[in-house]
């Protein structure tokens, strides 16, 4: 599709007939998407100012704007209730995994699906498109149930019985979310782009299919990695639901998980949860500023998000 | 979304088989088949029991039998139905209103549209952290920006008549940027000359608006119609972090109860009923997408 950001079908006719001056009308949109930008963004305002506040000014009744000291330690603070450095590294070690396997497995089946001949090849892929249609939510009772049964994990026996499987363990938050069905198709459209050639090239060299696939289609497909890399990696992050259900202990916990725990007191020290709250959302924010533009491209691929 | 098969270079030589391609299916396939093929059966075998992780007995449909009658799900029902219908109105009405203005190309435009897509990339359970701040009824920002209007202290998440509207204007908040974005990709598609002759003609925005930019967009407006159905009815992360379905019940949602029922009180079985309830609901909406899919015109979204 088209790049969001270029040229669009009304920018041809508004420069032409515009210029540069700024019309009264283009100046109050200036003016009124300036003020909505900001109503979007201030609660991340709010967020930012809260964690440099003292507990003595968020309950003060008399409303402080900014802080009067910037109270940095508040991090420090957060991240010493609960163990934050394991939290942290297990949510970026299943996000590193699971995006490392779905580009496997999603480009080699698109590949596949794209470009090799066998008996059933269009069945399967269709079939494989239900992945885009079932909601994670309405299966999550019959998956915890597969994953509490592997056979010979987490002290199950050869019949998957007597032990929790894969509940509470790094596969348990990995194993569902490698899979999928959206990656495999837009590799495969990718794929049906390329020039046949490349592959008729490839067979007089006598190069074999899966030769061809991981020197000749795999350095090629950059745009399509770029973007999946962007979307699985943040919907894996921002994961909530199904490391609830899955995690037991302490020791596999995910910063989404753990950013609950702050709720879990009498009072809660909003200074701390909004440090944490920061120390979570930022480096996405940051990241996301940077590679907006493979982002936008998959959000308005797939539509399944959201 | 639709798929096109190339027929054609599947007759080219059809004589050669690749049996390689298989083995590249595979790993995928394996994952496909445990974590989504057989779960879809097995939630409905499971929904005929009464499983409670400890032992299992067929109880045919009673677990169907006994949804209707049960006020919780029928309040989830209820709480669901209206969470979908304002959050999907308003982030898809607000979407497309931003898109037709940033669409106009107005200087800024590209930090106007990062800053409303922004909410989007962030966690739920972060965002609804922050929200729970700001409508906290003692100190939160909200009720101190009221007082300043003379408007009295709200109890927000705390209160059976807003906790819902509560959760609705952080859901709408959170949503409409994808929206917008996806509205305005369609926006690019439409082509310049339509706008051009329009202008000849002298039509006003309204006139333009009503005659090309709406029609037009009509395939893009049914395709977030139906995927945001499909995924507002599937609303949990906020609810579970800011009420866990409370006050009274008032933001309870299906999935809440699936997981509330499934995870907290065992009830496996009875769990998995409402979850081929939704799973029914999810399925016919698709398939009415399917059907009427194809008169969508190829605007925008592959």
């Amino acid at each position: 599709m088209s790049e969001l950001t270029e040229t669009t079908a009304q920018r041809g006719l508004r420069s032409a007939s515009a210029g540069k001056r700024l019309s009264v009308l283009e100046a109050t949109g200036i003016v009124l998407f300036s003020l909505i930008s900001i109503a979007m963004i201030f609660p991340f305002l709010v967020m930012l100012l809260t964690s440099l506040k003292q507990m003595k000014e968020i309950l003060s009744p008399q409303f402080v704007v900014v802080p009067h000291k910037l109270m940095w330690s508040n991090y420090l603070g957060a991240m010493l209730r609960g163990n934050w450095a394991l939290y942290f590294f297990n949510t970026t070690f299943v996000t590193f995994i699971t995006v490392l396997v779905s580009l496997v497995l999603n480009s080699m089946a698109g590949y596949a699906f794209a470009r090799l001949q066998f008996k059933g090849r269009n069945a399967l892929f269709i079939i494989s498109l239900i992945g885009l249609m079932i909601p994670p939510q309405v299966t999550m009772v019959p998956v915890f149930l597969i994953l509490k049964h592997i056979p010979l994990a987490g002290g199950n026996d050869i019949l998957g019985n007597g032990g929790l499987g894969w509940i509470n363990s790094y596969m348990g938050l990995i194993a569902p979310y490698v899979a999928g069905s959206f990656g495999v198709f837009l590799f495969r459209q990718f794929y049906l782009n390329f020039p046949k050639s490349l592959d008729d090239a490839s067979r007089i060299d006598g190069i074999g299919r899966f030769r061809t696939y991981y020197h000749i289609y795999i350095p090629s497909s950059m745009p399509v990695i770029a973007t999946l890399i962007c979307l699985k990696s943040t919907d894996t992050w921002n994961q909530y639901t199904w490391p609830l259900i899955i995690t037991v202990n302490d020791n596999i916990k995910t910063v989404q998980l753990a950013l609950t725990n702050f709720r879990d007191q009498f009072q809660t020290q909003w200074n701390y949860l909004m440090a944490a709250t920061t120390l979570i959302v930022l480096p996405l924010i940051i990241i996301f500023l940077f590679v907006q533009k493979y982002f936008v491209r998959g959000i308005v691929t797939s539509g399944m998000k959201g | 979304m639709r798929l096109r098969s190339k027929r054609v270079s599947t007759k080219r030589r059809s004589s050669q088989q690749e049996p390689i391609g298989y083995l590249m299916i595979a790993p995928f396939y394996l994952f496909l088949i445990f974590i989504v093929l057989v779960p879809v059966v097995m939630n409905v075998l499971l929904s005929l029991t009464d499983y409670d992780l400890r032992s299992m007995h067929f109880v045919g449909l009673r677990n169907y039998i006994a949804l209707p009658q049960d006020i919780f799900f029928t309040t989830s029902v209820r709480n669901t139905i209206v969470y979908t219908f304002f959050t999907l109105l308003f982030s898809m009405g607000l979407g497309l209103a931003f898109a037709v203005v940033l669409n106009e190309n107005i200087r800024g435009g590209r930090i106007f549209r990062t800053a409303i897509f922004i909410p989007f990339v962030t966690s739920m359970v972060a965002v609804s952290m922050i929200w729970l701040w700001i409508y906290d009824p003692s100190n939160g920002i909200l009720n101190v920006a009221l007082s300043l209007f003379g408007i009295p202290k709200q109890q927000w998440l705390y209160d059976p008549n807003l906790a819902m509207a509560s959760i609705i204007v952080m859901s709408i908040w959170k949503l409409l940027g994808y929206n917008m974005v996806v509205y305005l990709a369609g926006l690019q598609s439409i082509p310049a000359y339509l706008y051009e002759a329009a202008k000849i003609d002298g039509a006003r925005f309204g006139r333009v608006f009503r005659s090309i930019t709406f029609p037009l967009l009509s395939p893009v407006t049914f395709f977030l119609f139906v995927t945001g159905i499909i995924s507002n009815f599937n609303v949990f992360e906020q609810v579970k972090v800011m009420t866990d379905g409370g006050p009274d019940n008032s933001t309870t949602t299906v999935v809440h109860q699936i997981y509330d029922r499934a995870f907290n009180n065992f009830q496996m079985g009875y769990g998995s009923a409402m979850a081929v309830v939704l799973l029914i609901v999810i399925a016919a909406i698709t398939l009415v997408n399917f059907h009427f899919g194809e008169k969508g015109t190829d605007v925008g979204i592959d």
